[in-house]
């Protein structure tokens, strides 16, 4: 007999009554521009990381990232793939031009580096902005989120809320983070970067993370709109739950409480029980702190479900691109499902007995979930859920 | 002698905000709030920026003034609004990857507004989503729509905007928002 899932407290999560679908989808990494690169890179199961060419890392402890060839530009990029979401959608210049973007970035590269006097006009609000008008999206009722790691997700989340209550129709979300001096010099400093240069998350002999190159783009519609305009969906975005740890500024509460609650959460919106998952897309950072709160996250909210769930953490793969991870590892979930292949939790070591899920090891796993879940998690104790349902 | 009160846009503009988002304000407090605000209180763990400490002493002030929450299950969301972000820890930051020197590792905690807002959640026990955004009125729209789909009862929005030329000085403002709404909304696609 099954128990029930230890369900954290959480306010009884309502939504809108619209149903949510994905139209379209872009993405950039490691592995190259578009969702088939990534998707090839993924069931490599290769680690895209590499001695970073990019800049000086001479300095640095760790020099390790994943990194695409060359100097990509974060506007060209992210406006690009926003296009290119926009296309996969079938979206027309004037659906384009009604319909309003939510950006996740760190920043404008740009700022820390320009004259005091001409800072303003590179905030995010501007950024985003040339983002929007660059990829001929509306002006109006643009948003910039720049909530670290779950920026994109919080968007994504936020984006089918105002559409499930019907206070939209569709919103193009984007986001992007190229590997850049100062982050990494940052991370480095803050002496959370993998220096085997690896990625190994739910693993004992874990050393940390590495920054990886990520831009990803998708268009979250009403279904009624999608039928109007006779465009098939790619999945429908069926849950989201987004909560706070209240427990350490910059540490996930040990026990997972908060995550646990934007799970539930995010399985109530989906109308779905824990046994219904067919794949979870982990935060899995790949540090001693954070995999084992997510693990505990898993159990209290899934239940005995958390041991057999296929789990994979594919920052092992890609690595971590902070304010983009959410809209990456969406897709990433996406084209998981859809091709029936999910991705391996790369450089696994060997069992902590903190972390024991049913992570996809050697090899992809065959499987077509009806429902899959992609979670974040950020400093602040910020967490994020989405879950999307097959069509 | 009483120290003159500051007019502050920002609190204005996020009074503005939420009747426009048609949310009911509990509580609001801004940064300078009379002549006597000078240096930002430090706070521990956040170095050479006055971003954090001023948005941690804006949100104490909004929050001491707040009623008590209703029930021990209240749940508050913190919603931070910022045009620039912490530029000034930015440029230290790129300052001394230009120049090869070490980078503070308190730095890297603080390169996220996502920090502060945790040490918020913690000191005042808020246990809603972090959301950081780069605008007011999105800022509300965040707040509101967290309240309306029930993931908070309520929402701090703090907006923190540092000075960026000379003769110019950091501002910040906090109000405390609540439901219900019944609001007009954009139809935005």
């Amino acid at each position: 007999m099954t128990d029930a899932p230890a369900v954290a407290p959480a306010p009884a999560a309502r939504r809108g009554t619209g149903e949510v679908v994905l139209t379209g989808a872009a993405a950039a990494s490691a592995y190259g521009r578009g969702t088939e690169a990534l998707a090839s890179g993924l069931l490599s199961g290769q680690p895209a990381f590499a001695p970073v060419q990019r800049f000086d890392v001479g300095a640095r402890r760790v020099r390790f990232a994943a990194t695409m060839p060359g100097l990509p530009e974060l506007l060209t990029e992210v406006t690009r793939a926003a296009g290119e979401a926009c296309d996969d959608a079938g979206l027309s210049s004037a659906d384009r031009a009604r319909t309003p973007l939510f950006l996740a970035i760190h920043g404008d590269p740009a700022i820390a580096r320009a004259p005091g006097a001409d800072r303003p006009g590179h905030g995010p609000g501007a950024f985003t902005a040339a983002v929007a008008g660059r990829s001929g999206l509306a002006g109006q009722d643009i948003r910039c989120y720049t909530s670290a790691c779950v920026a994109a997700s919080t968007a994504i989340g936020d984006a089918a809320a105002v559409i499930a209550r019907g206070h939209a129709d569709r919103v193009v979300v984007a986001g992007g983070y190229l590997v850049e001096c100062d982050q990494f010099a940052l991370f480095d400093a803050g002496r959370v970067l993998a220096d085997d240069g690896q990625v190994r998350p739910f693993s004992a002999g874990r050393r940390g993370l590495l920054l990886g190159d990520g831009v990803g783009a998708v268009v979250v519609e009403s279904l009624q709109a999608a039928r109007a305009r006779r465009a098939p969906p790619l999945a429908r975005l069926a849950g989201w739950g987004r909560t706070g740890d209240a427990y350490h500024p910059v540490q996930p509460h040990p026990e997972g409480h908060g995550m646990a609650r934007a799970v539930t959460a995010a399985l109530q919106r989906a109308g779905i029980a824990a046994e219904d998952l067919g794949y979870i897309n982990a935060h899995g950072s790949g540090t001693g702190q954070s995999d084992p709160a997510e693990t505990n996250a898993l159990r209290l909210a899934l239940g005995d479900a958390a041991a057999s769930v296929p789990v994979s953490s594919t920052k092992s793969l890609h690595g971590q691109s902070l304010e983009a991870s959410g809209v990456l590892e969406l897709i990433v979930t996406l084209l998981a499902a859809r091709k029936g292949m999910l991705p391996v939790n790369a450089g696994f070591l060997g069992a902590d007995d903190r972390c024991r899920l049913n992570l996809v090891l050697d090899e992809p796993l065959a499987a077509t979930p009806e429902f899959a879940m992609s979670l974040n998690a950020a400093f602040g104790g910020a967490n994020t859920a989405l879950v999307i349902g097959l069509p | 002698m009483t120290p003159a009160s500051v007019a502050s846009p920002s609190l204005a503009a996020l009074h503005a905000a939420a009747a426009a988002a048609g949310l009911a304000v509990c509580a609001s407090a801004s940064w300078p709030e009379t002549d006597a605000d000078g240096e930002v209180p430090a706070l521990a763990g956040f170095i050479e920026s006055s971003f954090s400490p001023l948005l941690a002493e804006v949100a104490a002030r909004a929050l001491r003034s707040r009623a008590p929450p209703q029930g021990a299950g209240n749940v508050t969301a913190i919603v931070m609004v910022t045009a620039l972000g912490d530029v000034t820890s930015a440029v230290r930051v790129a300052a001394a990857v230009d120049a090869g020197t070490r980078v503070p590792p308190l730095q890297f905690f603080q390169s996220v507004p996502n920090a502060v807002a945790g040490y918020l959640a913690v000191r005042w026990h808020l246990t809603g989503p972090v959301v950081c955004v780069s605008g007011i009125h999105a800022g509300l729209d965040v707040a509101a729509l967290l309240i309306e789909d029930a993931d908070a009862d309520d929402a701090l929005v703090v907006c923190v905007d540092l000075a960026v030329t000379n003769g110019d000085r950091d501002r910040a403002a906090a109000i405390l928002v609540t439901g219900p709404a019944s609001r007009e909304r954009h139809r935005t696609a």
